[in-house]
């Protein structure tokens, strides 16, 4: 088994990211799947993108334009 | 009239920070690779060209590795003689074959040189930007500037009057972040321009004395409630790290956020004396034409793009002003005096929680308050100790900048503990018939005034629900400029039973750090103050003491030079808590039983212990 590299892009961990923490993953070209080194992760890009889609849940008013910024 | 002030900076790193994990993954080193520079130059280029196409004057930091380089010598020179850029020095970007060449090392962020490497460096560096230029810069910066160097800096080289000098709420988050690889740790400064104080670079100057010579402006202009408790790198003025937090339409590449962010700063106007301030700052190693993270390249360039065009549009129509960082340590300099606060009344515009803290920083203390908790203090820094806190190589802190808390409730819980012991927290308690409720719990929002020197915070009336009895509570907070305190005033509106009394306990349960992790608390010194004194030297023995009409209930912190004190504006039984082991807390407040329509004050004061 060759050694992983690098993906397409820097895909991060979803995983680790849901807890703050910013991994680069690394590709298993045989398998065609991303990993991570420090966590159990492992997916598809295809799963990576679904899973970031996940991630932006916490981010309730990211598509919210705010004109007010008091409560007065 | 208000303003809202812009400097953006652009530095030419040869070698950008990420190149080697990013454009260099599974290669040899290669600093001085060829590819490298020409590509660093072409973003440098493109950076240029976008901030002068929205009319926007910009502060070249030339980074060490960029003066050896004549292309980016010429932009630099070309650029000011037609845009009006300034040209200045960065102490970031070290990294060069010259600097690995000269010193021996890999290190590249400045602060964590020994002192005697520091001179040398920053010698080496202003003296080529003279050999350089013919002259020497006005302003310089790095993510962090500690007092030891600033001060070095300011004596031999007083041209230089401005610096990016520190990244807000930049410490174990970052750290954590990074998978514990990022070494910028240091929380607890201001998050707007400042002028540091000779002793401490976080703790602003009190008087001319105290006055490093420099005003220091914030490394980019974070989110105030979002870098609290999540990544700052994630939550800035710093285009791409809206992409980095993912940020942003995957479908649209639309990322309203920045704009919100851009016009909540905009917004801080109402609060300080109608300035406020923004700094957007990027380096090359974030428009890799590789992508950065899942970002591709033609994302990163449009982001940086609409930053762009988003303060070229503000400036259009006449409600943002762009100046050059020596520009603006001008206009500070005049706009400010050194006891006037920096205020900020900041909304959740990311999660949609509505949630709203208030942050204050003079040269005696920074505090943040959550009206989500009923206006408690949730982070405290004694600023009033002016703490020499030397870093680098050589002291006893090598990385470790942050200016310690003495309330930190992510660190060190705030409210809400698990199974036992207690948080940092200043907060209040009402007890009635065996019940208590702690005002934590009460959500509500605060208006901004301000009468005369004082800052006051008027928080929406609460109400507590007893099983028995029910009452509207109001709580307002004053800064007075220069004091050096925290003025926490209670008032029962109404109760339900109006001749009922409750127990009030004000209170502050502290500590002292910087990271997560506990300090020894032995030998804090617990004190009520008054007719009769009592006092408590923590040894961890859960004890507790008490005294009616305390005149002052007070901790030393000798390991941060820190006296804090709390009195009241009425008798009252003052108590001081000793923790425990598995609660290395202190505990100072006073309890008063008040009734309807009746008004109870505390001061919560800092001071530097003897």
């Amino acid at each position: 088994m060759a050694q992983a590299g690098k993906g397409r892009l820097n895909y991060r961990c979803p995983s680790c990211f849901m807890r703050d923490l910013d991994i680069d993953m690394f590709y298993d070209k045989e398998k065609k799947e991303y990993y991570c080194i420090r966590c159990q992760y492992t997916g598809s890009e295809e799963d990576v993108l679904a899973k970031n889609e996940m991630v932006r849940t916490r981010y309730g008013a990211m598509h919210t334009r705010y004109t007010k910024f008091d409560f007065d | 009239m208000s303003e809202f002030i812009l400097n953006v900076i652009h530095r030419p790193e040869m070698v950008p920070e990420y190149s080697a994990t990013v454009t260099g993954h599974g290669k040899e080193e290669d600093i001085g690779d060829k590819k490298l520079l020409t590509e660093s130059l072409d973003i440098f280029k493109t950076q240029q060209r976008l901030a002068h196409e929205n009319g926007l004057k910009v502060t070249i930091h030339m980074t060490y590795a960029a003066l050896f380089n004549k292309e980016a010598v010429e932009i630099a020179k070309q650029d000011h003689e037609t845009y009006g850029d300034e040209i200045a020095l960065s102490l970031l970007g070290l990294p060069c074959e010259e600097f690995r060449e000269k010193y021996k090392t890999k290190d590249f962020c400045i602060w964590m040189f020994s002192m005697e490497d520091k001179k040398r460096i920053v010698d080496d560096v202003f003296g080529k930007f003279r050999d350089t230029f013919g002259f020497y810069p006005e302003s310089t910066g790095s993510y962090y500037m500690d007092a030891d160097l600033t001060n070095y800096i300011k004596e031999t080289y007083p041209s230089v009057k401005c610096a990016v000098a520190t990244c807000w709420e930049e410490g174990p988050k970052a750290y954590h972040t990074c998978n514990n690889s990022w070494y910028t740790l240091f929380d607890g400064g201001p998050w707007a321009p400042w002028i540091p104080s000779k002793q401490n670079t976080h703790a602003p100057a009190a008087d001319e004395s105290e006055d490093s010579g420099i005003v220091a402006i914030p490394h980019l202009s974070r989110d105030l409630l979002a870098c609290y408790d999540g990544n700052g790198s994630n939550f800035g003025t710093h285009p791409q790290n809206v992409l980095r937090g993912m940020i942003y339409d995957t479908k649209t590449w639309e990322f309203p956020y920045l704009y919100n962010l851009i016009d909540q700063y905009r917004a801080q106007e109402k609060y300080n004396n109608g300035y406020a301030y923004n700094m957007m700052f990027v380096g090359p190693g974030w428009m890799n034409k590789m992508g950065r993270w899942e970002a591709p390249y033609e994302l990163l360039l449009k982001s940086y793009s609409d930053g762009c065009k988003y303060y070229g549009d503000l400036k259009k129509e006449g409600k943002l002003t762009d100046m050059t960082m020596s520009e603006f340590a001008d206009y500070y300099r005049k706009k400010k005096t050194y006891t006037e606060p920096e205020c900020a009344l900041w909304r959740d515009i990311l999660y949609g929680s509505d949630k709203q803290v208030f942050w204050y920083t003079d040269p005696y203390m920074r505090a943040g308050v959550s009206m989500d908790q009923g206006g408690a203090v949730f982070d405290l820094r004694p600023y009033a100790a002016k703490l020499k806190w030397e870093v680098g190589i050589g002291t006893k802190h090598v990385q470790d900048a942050s200016y310690p808390f003495l309330i930190q409730e992510k660190y060190r819980a705030g409210y809400f503990t698990h199974y036992a012991g207690e948080g940092t927290i200043r907060s209040a308690k009402l007890s009635y018939e065996g019940e208590e409720v702690d005002l934590c719990l009460c959500r509500t929002k605060a208006h901004f005034s301000q009468e005369g020197n004082t800052r006051i915070l008027t928080l929406d009336p609460v109400t507590i629900e007893f099983s028995d009895l029910t009452l509207t509570l109001q709580t307002k907070e004053y800064f007075e400029e220069g004091s050096g305190s925290i003025k926490i005033e209670r008032t029962i509106l109404n109760m339900s039973s109006p001749g009922a009394s409750v127990e009030l306990n004000e209170y502050m349960t502290a500590c002292y750090g910087t990271t997560e992790y506990p300090e020894d608390m032995s030998g804090i010194l617990l004190r009520c103050e008054g007719a009769e004194e009592k006092t408590i030297c923590y040894e961890y023995r859960c004890r507790e003491e008490s005294l009616m009409k305390a005149s002052a209930v007070s901790a030393v912190i000798p390991a941060i030079e820190t006296k804090v004190s709390m009195t009241a504006s009425d008798t009252a039984l003052g108590y001081i808590k000793e923790g425990y082991a598995f609660s290395p807390m202190f505990t100072l407040g006073y309890k008063k039983k008040i009734t309807e329509k009746e008004r109870f004050a505390t001061w919560l004061r800092l001071e530097k212990a003897d």
